[in-house]
C-alpha cells in the first residue's frame, strides 16, 4: 500500500510533505488539492471519506491524514 | 434568503448538509478571514433547505451564488425552489476538472444559468527566472495607500467584473497594506500593477494589468520578473486566465506557466445580459 507521503507527492510533486506540520498554512495544499486528495484516498484505500470529515483540520499533516484513514477503517 | 448572522451559522449550515451526504458537492470554499468580512459587512445571505444550503455574496450590482448539496440530485431539486434565482443578478463559479463538473453544470443550466466564461488555471514550478533582456526594473515599487482608487480603476478598465471576481476598494487597500501589489508609476500616474497572494510555498497572481496609454513599454514584463524574483522560496506559482485569451496564455507560458487541468466555468443567470 502506498504511504501517504507518496500519494501527496503524486498530487504536488514540488513539495516535501514530510517537512511540514501544516500543509494549508505552508501553501502546499489548497481546497482544490484537497478534493483531489480525497478522491485519491478513497480509491487507494477502498473507502468513502464522509463529507463531515472533509475539513482542513483532517488534512493538516501526514499524522492527521493517517488518523482520518484509521477512523474510516483503514489499517495502516 | 436571510443575512448570515455569524460565521458559525454558515458552518453549521454546511455541516448539516455534509452529514451523511452520499456525494457532497459544493462550490463554496470560503477562507475564514473573508467569510468573517462578508458577514460583518452584511454581504452574505444564506438559505438552508436541508439537503442543500445556498449562499449569495453581494458584489457591486450583482451577487455570487454558492451552494453545497448532499448530491447533484439534491442540488437539482432544491435550486428550483429558490426564489432568489429569478429575482437577483447572479453569477457562479464552478471549479474542478471538466469531467467532475459536467453534472453540476447541467443542474445549474436547468435552473436558468448559462455559460458566461471559462477560465483555466496555469501553474509554474518555483525556480530561477530567465535573465532580463533590457528592462530597467528600478521603477517597480509597492503600491501605496493613496493608490487604492487608481488600482481599482485600472482593474475595472482591464478586466470583466463578472468573470474575474474583481476586489472591492477595501480589499485593495488591505492588499496594499499587506504588500501584495507591485506597481509601476510614470510621472506620478499608476501605469501598471501586479496583484498577488502568497501562502507559504504557493503564490498566485490575481491580476496583472498595464494601463492602455503605457502598453508596449515592457512594464508588464518588468513587474512579472520582479514578482518572480522576489519569491525565491515559493515552490508553486498559480494564476487563472480566460481560456480563450490566447495572448495572455502565451505571455504566461513565456514565464513558465502551463495549464494544470483545473478549470473554472463562470455561469450567469438570465438577469445578466450577454
Amino acid at each position: 500500500m502506498k504511504p501517504i507521503a507518496h500519494i501527496l507527492k503524486e498530487i504536488r510533486p514540488e513539495f516535501d510533505f514530510t517537512a511540514s506540520n501544516d500543509f494549508m498554512a505552508d501553501g502546499m495544499l489548497d481546497s482544490f488539492d484537497m478534493v483531489t486528495l480525497v478522491a485519491t484516498l478513497d480509491k487507494t484505500f477502498g473507502i468513502s471519506i464522509p463529507g463531515t470529515e472533509i475539513v482542513p483540520e483532517n488534512f493538516q499533516n501526514i499524522g492527521t491524514i493517517e488518523a482520518l484513514l484509521r477512523k474510516c477503517g483503514v489499517k495502516l | 434568503m436571510i443575512p448570515a448572522p455569524a460565521i458559525g451559522g454558515v458552518f453549521d449550515a454546511i455541516q448539516q448538509v455534509k452529514a451523511g451526504a452520499p456525494a457532497f458537492c459544493t462550490n463554496f470554499f470560503p477562507v475564514q478571514r473573508k467569510l468573517l468580512e462578508w458577514v460583518e459587512h452584511g454581504e452574505l445571505l444564506v438559505e438552508n433547505r436541508g439537503d442543500a444550503a445556498f449562499f449569495l455574496r453581494q458584489d457591486r450590482d450583482f451577487w455570487h451564488f454558492y451552494f453545497c448539496a448532499r448530491d447533484v440530485a439534491a442540488l437539482r431539486r432544491e435550486i428550483t425552489a429558490l426564489a432568489d434565482i429569478k429575482a437577483r443578478r447572479l453569477t457562479t463559479d464552478l471549479v474542478g476538472s471538466e469531467d467532475a463538473l459536467r453534472d453540476i453544470i447541467g443542474a445549474l443550466t436547468l435552473a436558468g444559468f448559462r455559460p458566461y466564461a471559462r477560465l483555466q488555471r496555469m501553474t509554474r514550478a518555483g525556480g530561477p527566472t530567465a535573465p532580463s533582456a533590457s528592462t530597467d526594473d528600478a521603477a517597480v515599487t509597492w503600491a501605496e495607500q493613496g493608490d487604492g482608487p487608481a488600482v481599482l480603476a485600472l482593474l475595472e478598465a482591464g478586466f470583466d467584473h463578472i468573470a474575474d471576481q474583481l476586489p472591492l476598494l477595501r480589499e485593495i487597500e488591505a492588499a496594499i497594506t499587506a504588500r501584495q501589489i507591485l506597481a509601476v508609476k510614470i510621472d506620478g500616474t499608476l501605469a501598471a500593477v501586479l496583484f498577488f497572494e502568497t501562502q507559504g510555498f504557493t503564490s498566485s497572481v490575481r491580476y496583472w494589468a498595464v494601463a492602455a496609454p503605457f502598453r508596449s513599454r515592457r512594464l508588464g514584463a518588468v513587474l512579472m520578473r520582479r514578482y518572480l524574483e522576489s519569491h525565491s522560496t515559493v515552490r508553486r506559482f498559480t494564476l487563472w486566465v480566460v481560456a480563450d485569451n490566447r495572448n495572455a496564455i502565451e505571455k504566461y507560458r513565456h514565464y513558465g506557466y502551463e495549464p494544470d487541468g483545473l478549470v473554472d466555468h463562470v455561469l450567469v443567470n438570465e438577469l445578466i445580459a450577454e
